[in-house]
């Protein structure tokens, strides 16, 4: 296992209600918080559940299979730290568990990118304390 | 109690648009004081009268914009309001405003908003400075600030209703040949489909030419009770109807499948503002639509009610929106063929409304213009504030 000798994109900031989630990330594992309560199940990380506000949540594991909701080639950077990936795609993946998460598709070419692309998740290891979900074709 | 016919816009007035480049020496300050003094004087109010401030900073400047410019300006407002929350701030600091007047916090607001743009690329939204979940959850992927939001919203809507990118394209070419024809407006080059076709891809699929310019630049106008609006020196516009709405985050289409990307509070906005004024969108003589995006547009006319949801882009490719057209929207150009002076971008759609609704439009004047809409849409479609006017209250 190698990190990225110096990442220079920016980083999450692992806070306590989405610790969790980070830790989960470098397991390699992906997860969503589970409402004890009324079931919701809500991403990202939040100190409470959105639907009824109890604060009784867990995590609960997703596959990490999903499809392209929407997505963007972004062919001119706004933070230079991306500028060597250009042209990369941003997008919104909704899982097969309902929830939608922002990340990038890689391993294939942007042009390629369909919405409805079938993907999983993979974890990209950019620091000793973050792994960050990204998503391929299955 | 209801806003309808309660108030209305007496004058409006707006500073030299221009592009970042030829920007200096001028300041968000004195751009403000400029459009205000111009509104004032468009008005025929005197600076004394002003009991009410709503003030728009530019972006980079604190919620206490107001009290800052009522100090520089030394007015002695009895309501203040800094409406702080993108493109519906303009049209909700109106709301805000209206209602102040009918509860008798004041009788006669100024509404000023602008900024200077500078040259080169904007700055990315702030690690340190955006909350903490788009900080943790979309920055860290690489967004390119409201450019890969729009982007989003516009994939979804070509995959949803199979559209194509005439009627995006249509967009840009109505905007520009308003443009064309308006004095304050610097995207003058009147373009066809195929040069906004064959503009640089920026953020697929958005091209150059469906994403708006940010200018420097300002605006305002003067809202007062109908009572006082009696004896002026222009023609009384009244607000009618008006409805805010966020019925979801920015966000929030990303993280949960109960959202859509492609329906937006304007649905509800809108119904609350026809409502109120008791009108239809089969009565609106034109439409003044914030369009930062082409795809505001289309979305906006679909969720007022103009066209069946999905037909948007469609409908645009077979309407005339021009201001002799079947249905003129945008006919200052709007801010894809203006350019977007932040803060003065949110009350450039109700001071259009104005302009043709005081039949001050001139080339463009809409034919015996009664009755109009004007939208502010921030936050990537998620915050909308609907606004209807008229020259008479029905």
């Amino acid at each position: 296992m190698s990190f990225q000798a110096a990442y220079q994109k920016p980083l999450p900031q692992i806070l306590p209600e989405t610790a969790g989630f980070w830790e989960a990330t470098r397991r390699h594992e992906l997860v969503v918080q589970q409402c004890a309560a009324c079931g919701q199940r809500q991403y990202f990380p939040r100190l409470l559940c959105h639907r009824c506000l109890s604060d009784d949540l867990a995590w609960a594991p997703v596959s990490g299979q999903g499809v392209v909701y929407s997505f963007t080639i972004i062919r001119q950077v706004l933070h230079a730290s991306f500028a060597p990936d250009v042209p990369y795609v941003y997008a919104i993946v909704e899982l097969a568990e309902g929830v939608r998460l922002i990340a990038n598709v890689v391993g294939i070419a942007p042009e390629q990118v369909r919405v409805g692309l079938p993907v999983k998740v993979v974890f990209a290891e950019v620091t000793p304390e973050v792994s960050l979900p990204q998503f391929e074709p299955v | 109690m209801s806003l309808r016919g309660g108030s209305a816009i007496i004058g409006y007035g707006e500073t030299v648009f221009a592009k970042a480049k030829h920007s200096a020496g001028r300041s968000p300050l004195g751009e403000q004081c400029t459009a205000a003094r111009l509104a004032l004087a468009d008005a025929g109010i005197a600076k004394d009268e002003v009991d009410g401030l709503v003030a728009i900073g530019p972006l980079d400047h604190g919620p206490s914009w107001s009290m800052d410019l009522a100090e520089y300006l030394q007015l002695r407002p009895s309501f203040l309001d800094t409406p702080y929350f993108g493109g519906a701030a303009g049209n909700a600091g109106i709301l805000h405003a209206a209602a102040a007047i009918q509860a008798g916090l004041c009788r006669t607001v100024l509404l000023v908003g602008g900024s200077v743009s500078q040259p080169g690329p904007p700055a990315p939204h702030g690690v340190e400075d955006s909350v903490s979940f788009e900080r943790d959850f979309d920055t860290i992927f690489g967004p390119m600030g409201d450019n890969s939001a729009y982007a989003l919203i516009k994939r979804r809507y070509q995959h949803e209703f199979g559209a194509g990118e005439e009627g995006f394209a249509q967009v840009v070419v109505n905007a520009r040949r308003h443009a064309a024809r308006f004095a304050n407006a610097l995207l003058t080059t009147p373009v066809t489909v195929e040069d906004v076709l064959n503009s640089r891809m920026i953020c697929d699929p958005l091209r150059m030419f469906e994403i708006v310019m940010p200018c420097t630049g300002a605006a305002a106008l003067v809202l007062t009770s109908a009572e006082r609006a009696r004896d002026v020196r222009q023609r009384p516009v009244y607000l009618l109807g008006g409805g805010q709405a966020i019925d979801r985050g920015m966000w929030t289409p990303a993280y949960g499948r109960e959202a859509s990307l492609t329906t937006s509070p304007i649905k509800r906005s809108a119904a609350s503002a026809f409502a109120m004024a008791g009108l239809t969108a089969a009565d609106l003589d034109f439409l003044q639509l914030y369009d930062c995006y082409t795809i505001t547009v289309i979305v906006a006319l679909e969720d007022v009610g103009c066209c069946a949801k999905g037909e948007g882009a469609e409908f645009v490719a077979r309407t005339d929106l021009s201001s002799t057209g079947t249905l003129p929207v945008n006919t200052d150009g709007g801010q894809l063929g203006r350019g977007q002076p932040y803060g003065a971008c949110h009350f450039l759609p109700v001071i259009e409304a104005s302009r043709q609704l005081m039949g001050r439009a001139g080339a463009l004047q809409v034919a015996d213009a009664r009755f109009g809409l004007a939208n502010g849409n921030g936050g990537a479609m998620a915050n909308q504030c609907t606004l209807i006017l008229g020259n008479e209250i029905p």
